[in-house]
């Protein structure tokens, strides 16, 4: 086995059991926002490994930086106990979810495989800067561009929403 | 360097340019002027802003309908903006339904400005977020790809929440608010979750490139299909997605919840028959089957549900559920002149709906919506030309001849049958039959019981004045001016203009 993809299995078994270990962690917020930073860095180590260095970068910045640190954010601003948000007791919705959440996966599983496309062969230079950029100022200008103009609505919004006096 | 600059067409995107570049000017204008003693010779107050502001943003969207009306007369066929990656389009479908949005916009402009003032909550952000909200629309109904697609229901959604809880100080536009935006999230998530099914199954975001890939035995694409499908169904409020619908339409500013029922309605509808027809056209039967079951259960519950309700908003929600079942009639037979039919009734629809809400908007005083039915009673007393205004709105709506409504129900349900759909008209039928019941509730609490409580606002403002009149002249127009002949279809057009854009497929 090459390093790479000894890299990626290890990476990719970091990146379910982090991920688990968010999605399980019911007590502490916090805890479970820290397993989700390990989550993103290693998918963002199996970018490195996919020679997509651009799309890695990216998932740091975006993801790992940005996103997590504004999670934390809303976490310590709403000050939540831990108690606030006891798992209900109620045994039911919880064995109907599961049941349809397993059912739904074992379609998918059985048939997923055949349903996938043969996938074309990836161009070397994909995830690279130069890839990244053509697609973002070329082919998919006009969202790109609109995209400001949702950033703009989201402030907006949010400062009708929350400001303290609007004058 | 190989670039297709010479063969872009920035023109397509005129009428999105005009209406965002408008939201920014009306936000700078507000600083500017809220700042200053006096503009234009005219001490400046709240209402004086609110006023121009207003009047500004009616002229940038009215602007933007020229341009669109411009496309419609001259069109000769599709442009895109770029051919190599089309993203927005624009052709007759597409003009037409911004020039809808522009009218509902502009509506809702006019009906904000005193409406706001009544309720205290007066501020300049209001027009932006309509703006924004609006350019959003345009977006949405000439996309031609999953990703401007997805951009134009996000620009459309975000500010709408906001909208939605306006007035910040009472609790009921909070919890239309909050509703909205978490119903709001999940539907994104829905959508977006469908967008990427179908991009792995097919290889493209682009509508032709979809259609020219999909392959009806690919699990991944059916079920791509099927989660677009309930993505716009939640945005339409159809039944079973519709839960939200009554309370957010109640708790939100009655200016924008008539915003919501009719211009998201209007956009959404048409950004799903381009994916029908575009994307996934000639009709495929599992789409067909699955508006089938839509529209049945929104009629069903939508009527039902109205009967029982003690609020006009809430029971005007129902009906805009109701209408939405109507309207999924069209899509669900999927031929050409059912589509037209759609359009015709989007078009009606957006006259009697409007109308409607406007005359619960003109009733409101004191910080406070008349919006329960007993507020209504011995209203022809008090103020008799909004009773028959109301009394001919839901009329139209209830679908009684000599009225629009009638008119566009009527060439729905003949396309429907026409196709040898028998139930689905039947079941639709059925459904105006029981809307009669909630209908009629209102003029009958208007003309025969005496008033109670406190006095309307007795005034209608100028701006208010204009929307009750457009609206009550185009739904009466429309209902009587198609008995002059047979072939009113062809008067109409929307079957040509529907078959253009069927033809330029390639």
């Amino acid at each position: 086995m090459s390093f790479a993809a000894g890299l990626f299995y290890v990476m990719a078994a970091l990146a379910v059991v982090t991920a688990l270990g968010m999605v399980l962690n019911l007590r502490n917020t916090v805890a479970g926002a820290m397993c989700l930073v390990v989550t993103m860095i290693s998918l963002a180590v199996i970018y490195v490994v996919l020679d997509a260095h651009f799309v890695a970068v990216l998932q740091i910045m975006v993801y790992a930086g940005a996103i997590l640190v504004l999670f934390l954010f809303v976490v310590m601003l709403l000050n939540l106990r831990s108690d606030a948000f006891t798992p209900s007791r109620a045994t039911a919705p919880k064995v109907v979810g599961a049941a349809v959440g397993v059912a739904v996966l074992a379609a998918f599983l059985a048939k997923l495989p055949d349903a996938l496309p043969k996938v074309a062969e990836i161009p070397a230079d994909f995830g690279s800067y130069r890839q990244v950029g053509l697609a973002l100022y070329r082919d998919y200008v006009v969202p790109f561009e609109v995209a400001s103009f949702l950033l703009l609505a989201a402030v907006v919004g949010a400062v009708v929403l929350a400001k303290r006096r609007l004058s | 360097m190989v670039t297709s600059t010479s063969l872009v067409n920035p023109s397509v995107l005129a009428p999105f340019g005009v209406v965002a570049t408008g939201s920014l000017v009306v936000l700078l204008l507000e600083v500017l002027v809220g700042k200053r003693q006096s503009f234009l010779g005219r001490p400046v107050t709240r209402e004086f802003v609110g006023t121009l502001l207003s009047g500004v943003s009616s002229i940038f969207l009215f602007i933007a309908l020229i341009v669109a009306a411009q496309f419609f007369a001259t069109m000769p066929g599709r442009i895109v903006f770029d051919p190599a990656h089309p993203m927005v389009a624009m052709d007759r479908l597409t003009a037409f339904a911004t020039i809808l949005v522009c009218i509902g916009s502009i509506f809702t402009c006019w009906l904000a400005s005193t409406y706001l003032d009544e309720l205290r909550i007066h501020h300049g952000e209001f027009y932006a977020l309509l703006l924004l909200a609006s350019s959003g629309m345009v977006l949405l109904v000439q996309s031609v790809d999953l990703v401007t697609l997805f951009m134009g229901i996000e620009l459309m959604s975000i500010p709408i929440y906001a909208l939605a809880g306006f007035a910040r100080r009472d609790l009921r536009s909070n919890e239309s608010a909050l509703k909205y935006f978490l119903v709001g999230s999940f539907t994104s998530a829905i959508l977006l979750y469908g967008m990427a099914l179908l991009y792995g199954a097919t290889g493209s975001t682009d509508f032709v490139q979809i259609r020219q890939a999909f392959d009806a035995s690919n699990l991944l694409a059916i079920a791509g299909l099927g989660l677009l499908v309930v993505g716009f169904a939640f945005k339409v409020a159809a039944v079973p997605f519709h839960q939200w619908a009554p309370d957010v339409y109640e708790g939100a500013p009655t200016a924008v919840t008539s915003y919501m029922a009719v211009a998201v309605k209007v956009s959404a509808f048409v950004a799903l028959l381009r994916i029908a027809i575009q994307a996934f056209g000639p009709m495929d039967a599992r789409l067909s089957d699955l508006f089938w079951v839509l529209s049945a259960a929104s009629i069903v519950v939508g009527n039902v549900m109205a009967v029982i309700q003690e609020n006009v908003k809430r029971m005007l929600a129902y009906s805009s559920i109701a209408n939405a079942g109507y309207i999924l009639i069209g899509l669900a037979v999927g031929t050409e002149e059912a589509y037209a039919a759609v359009l015709f009734f989007l078009l009606v629809y957006l006259f009697m709906n409007v109308g409607a809400f406007a005359v619960v908007i003109t009733l409101a005083t004191g910080g406070k919506d008349r919006d329960r039915y007993e507020d209504y009673a011995g209203l022809s007393r008090t103020r008799p030309t909004l009773a028959a205004l109301l009394t001919l709105f839901v009329v139209a709506q209830a679908g009684l001849p000599g009225t629009g409504g009638f008119i566009a129900k009527f060439i729905l349900f003949s396309a429907a049958l026409k196709q040898g759909f028998v139930w689905l008209p039947v079941i639709a039928i059925l459904g105006s039959a029981v809307s009669f019941y909630y209908y009629l509730r209102l003029p009958v609490l208007m003309y025969t019981r005496d008033p109670e409580g406190a006095a309307p606002r007795m005034e209608t403002s100028t701006g208010e004045g204009l929307v009750l009149c457009t609206c009550a002249v185009a739904v009466l127009l429309l209902g009587l001016f198609p008995a002059a002949g047979p072939g009113f279809l062809s008067h109409f057009r929307a079957l040509e203009w529907v078959r253009e854009t069927v033809a330029l497929l390639g």
